[in-house]
């Protein structure tokens, strides 16, 4: 550019025909190539050097013979150099500040198009800016709760340009950031998401960071803000979709494992009713067709009526799930209660059908009564005590008791069975559901705990396992006392 | 990173602080004292020159010095030498040659490492030092073709004695001086407080004033135009230099080369 300055200048020289020489408009070529490749200070720069060159051929000019033709078109030489120079550079200048800004702005959309954590997606950033805004040093900063996510650097030391800017939310300048001949300076500008500051875009350079380049910093950090929070916000939205696919799988898991366990309470519900059904079919007919000795009829009618209380049962057990299932409490008659008869007289009836247990009754002296419904006591009972025999070995003790429990009375029913496996224990009070070493090995419907629970809260009790492998199996149904005078 | 890691500090001090008030004034009654006795016919009237150099040139090291932090002696000490050199140099000869002395003992001081305030005595690389050479010798290349065509002076080295004294004044008082107080304090100081822009505009027109207030300038109007003219190119450019280079030889060496070829110019 110089040497192209210089050949002109020359060549002016050599014209001879001093301000007014054809060859002093050839100082645009320079001036204007150092504009488009230098932007304003290169074109005021050579602009300047240019009219410096020529006016040794302008000014004595005017200094001889005044403001004569030639030394005007000199002079307008000069302004347009000057003009030309600063303009283009200035346009050059303006456009290459607009395309760096419109890559930056690509440069921050694809650091963040990724699914990142934030201090990733910060890290990211940083490399992206720190490479196109041309900044000696860049940090970012966000606020992560109450954490800072800091990238570019450690920690964000209290009292310092970062720190002040992440209080006030006002972008600052430094003049002087440090001991160089050539000062450095700093900027920091919020992030902003929301109205509120999110964090800080720092910058450090020795030398100028001109007002527009603050300008475009303090923009940039607004798209900083918004491209953070979005981020956030579609990295919280794909977790929330994951939870909730998460929760849909569950619940169809669920779902299907009902629709399993109703599958087989209806096989098992269908057996367990027929097989009193066939009893009772049978007998009557035995009764009916053939002609039997007194003793036989009377043993019949004992098997018969045992069978036709189980089916009884069972149709009960049915409905109160029914009721349970449809979110109604079983129906209840209360009245006060006494616990030891009614326990006797539960027991008794399995000692008359089965003598396969022994069954002790262990009964606290004047137990208060409970308010019930004799019924559902009864049918909690037998559940129970069903249960007790059913998973306990042939000649172990099945034990009852009653005893009073502050203002209710706890009943208990124990057994020294195989227990109940720890994994099954939270489970046993579901409906159809039956544990997994049972479900093998003895009938049942797997409802019957369930309406025991059920029957229980019914009551404003409560009902409790405790159960040990090998050692046995403990229910605990608390029931509610009756305080009022006994008729 | 200064911004994350230091704590912010509070407003830089004011432009000013730091001036070596008691010295200043000791220089400005040394310089009346002189001028009075010279007017009374006590001293001969080269005193007031001796005086003049000593008191102005001084006062613009000394402030440089002291807004360096460089201990109060080492001002006086350059004052002294600055005395001592224009002494030497009004008795004529190889007088001028005392003028050396101001820019050893600044020499001394920068590799000393007491002046790096004033960018002195850091590394300077060979492109810097040539982009000073280069813009000094743009502008007195300008200056020699512009004088010689429209004042109608020339270069002349029929007088070269008076050339080298001159010079010698320039290397030893006027260039040193001028350019650690304008460009290594001034400028260096109103850099951290505005932009590049105003320090340099501030420097300048500082620098300009204190030439034409200068009563060794020649008072016509066509030489205080060129000295306006010329004084704030150099003093712009010399501002940018320090700014680039962020040392003050390359400032220095286009101010020398530029009151060099200054000095050769002459009439007849």
């Amino acid at each position: 550019m110089a040497a192209a300055l210089a050949a002109v200048t020359a060549l002016i020289a050599l014209d001879g025909a001093g301000p007014a020489s054809l060859f002093r408009h050839a100082y645009l070529v320079p001036v204007v190539v150092a504009a488009l490749r230098f932007g304003a200070p290169g074109g005021a720069l050579a602009a300047g050097a240019a009219v410096l060159l020529s006016a040794p051929f302008v000014l004595p000019e005017i200094e001889r013979s005044g403001l004569t033709p030639d030394a005007a078109e000199g002079l307008v030489t000069f302004a347009v150099l000057g003009i030309v120079g600063t303009l283009s550079g200035a346009l050059r200048t303006r456009v290459g500040r607009h395309r760096r800004r419109y890559e930056t702005l690509v440069a921050l959309q694809r650091a963040l198009a990724d699914e990142a954590t934030l201090d990733v997606a910060l890290t990211r950033l940083r490399a992206a800016l720190a490479g196109r805004l041309g900044f000696d040093d860049l940090v970012l900063v966000a606020r992560d709760g109450a954490r800072l996510v800091v990238a570019g650097g450690d920690r964000v030391v209290p009292g310092s340009l970062v720190a002040r800017v992440l209080d006030s939310g006002i972008p600052e300048l430094v003049w002087d950031a440090g001991r160089d001949v050539r000062s450095r300076r700093a900027f920091a500008a919020p992030l902003v998401a929301g109205g509120q500051a999110i964090g800080v875009l720092a910058v450090e350079r020795k030398g100028e960071i001109p007002a527009e380049e603050r300008a475009a910093l303090e923009a940039l950090g607004a798209h900083v803000g918004l491209a953070l929070e979005n981020a956030r916000l579609a990295s919280r939205q794909r977790l929330f979709a994951a939870e909730l696919a998460e929760k849909v799988k569950a619940a169809r898991q669920e779902l299907e494992e009902l629709d399993r366990a109703k599958s087989t309470f209806v096989a098992i519900a269908s057996h367990e009713l027929r097989t009193p059904l066939t009893a009772l079919q049978g007998f009557s007919e035995l009764l009916a067709l053939r002609r039997l000795p007194p003793e036989e009829v009377s043993r019949l009618a004992g098997i018969m009526r045992r069978e036709a209380k189980r089916l009884g049962r069972i149709v009960s057990d049915l409905l109160d799930l029914s009721r349970i299932e449809r979110g109604l409490d079983p129906a209840l008659c209360r009245i006060p209660l006494a616990v030891e008869p009614a326990i006797v007289a539960t027991v008794d009836l399995f000692r008359q059908g089965t003598a396969s247990h022994p069954i002790a009754i262990t009964c606290e002296p004047s137990l208060p009564h409970v308010d019930a419904d004799p019924d559902a006591l009864e049918r909690i009972l037998t559940n129970l005590l069903s249960n007790a025999i059913k998973y306990s070995p042939l000649g172990s003790v099945v034990r009852v008791g009653g005893r009073a429990l502050g203002g209710a009375v706890a009943i208990e029913v124990a057994d020294a069975g195989r227990g109940i496996p720890a994994e099954a224990l939270g489970r046993i009070f579901e409906p159809y559901y039956r544990a997994p070493d049972a479900a093998g090995t003895t009938h049942g419907t797997g409802i019957g705990l369930a309406v025991v629970k059920a029957l229980v809260e019914a009551h404003g009790g409560a009902v409790r396992v405790e159960s040990a492998p090998v050692i046995g199996t403990r229910v605990t149904v608390i029931l509610p006392a009756f305080h009022g005078p006994v008729p | 990173m200064w911004a994350l890691d230091q704590p912010c500090a509070p407003r830089a001090g004011r432009l000013f602080a730091d001036t070596p008030l008691a010295l200043l004034a000791v220089l400005a009654l040394g310089a009346a004292t002189t001028w009075a006795l010279v007017e009374l016919g006590v001293l001969a009237p080269h005193a007031m020159h001796v005086a003049g150099v000593t008191a102005g040139h001084g006062a613009l090291l000394a402030t440089a010095f002291a807004w360096a932090r460089v201990r109060s002696g080492s001002g006086v000490v350059v004052v002294a030498l600055l005395g001592l050199a224009a002494s030497l140099a009004a008795l004529g000869g190889f007088g001028a040659f005392a003028y050396l002395g101001p820019p050893l003992w600044v020499a001394w001081l920068a590799r000393r490492g007491r002046l790096a305030g004033l960018g002195l005595g850091a590394p300077v690389s060979l492109r810097s030092v040539l982009t000073g050479a280069v813009a000094g010798a743009f502008l007195s290349s300008h200056l020699l073709v512009s004088a010689s065509r429209t004042l109608g002076v020339h270069v002349r080295l029929d007088h070269m004695p008076e050339v080298l004294a001159a010079v010698g004044y320039d290397v030893g008082a006027n260039v040193l001086a001028a350019e650690c107080f304008f460009r290594g304090a001034l400028f260096n100081r109103a850099q951290r407080r505005w932009s590049f822009t105003v320090a340099a505009t501030l420097a300048t027109t500082s620098y300009v004033v204190r030439y034409l207030v200068d009563p060794l300038l020649p008072k016509s109007i066509e030489l205080l135009v060129g000295a306006v003219f010329y004084l704030a190119l150099l003093g712009a450019i010399n501002c940018w230099l320090l700014w680039w280079s962020e040392s003050l030889v390359p400032g220095l060496l286009s101010a020398l080369v530029f009151f060099a070829a200054y000095r050769t110019l002459g009439s007849g």
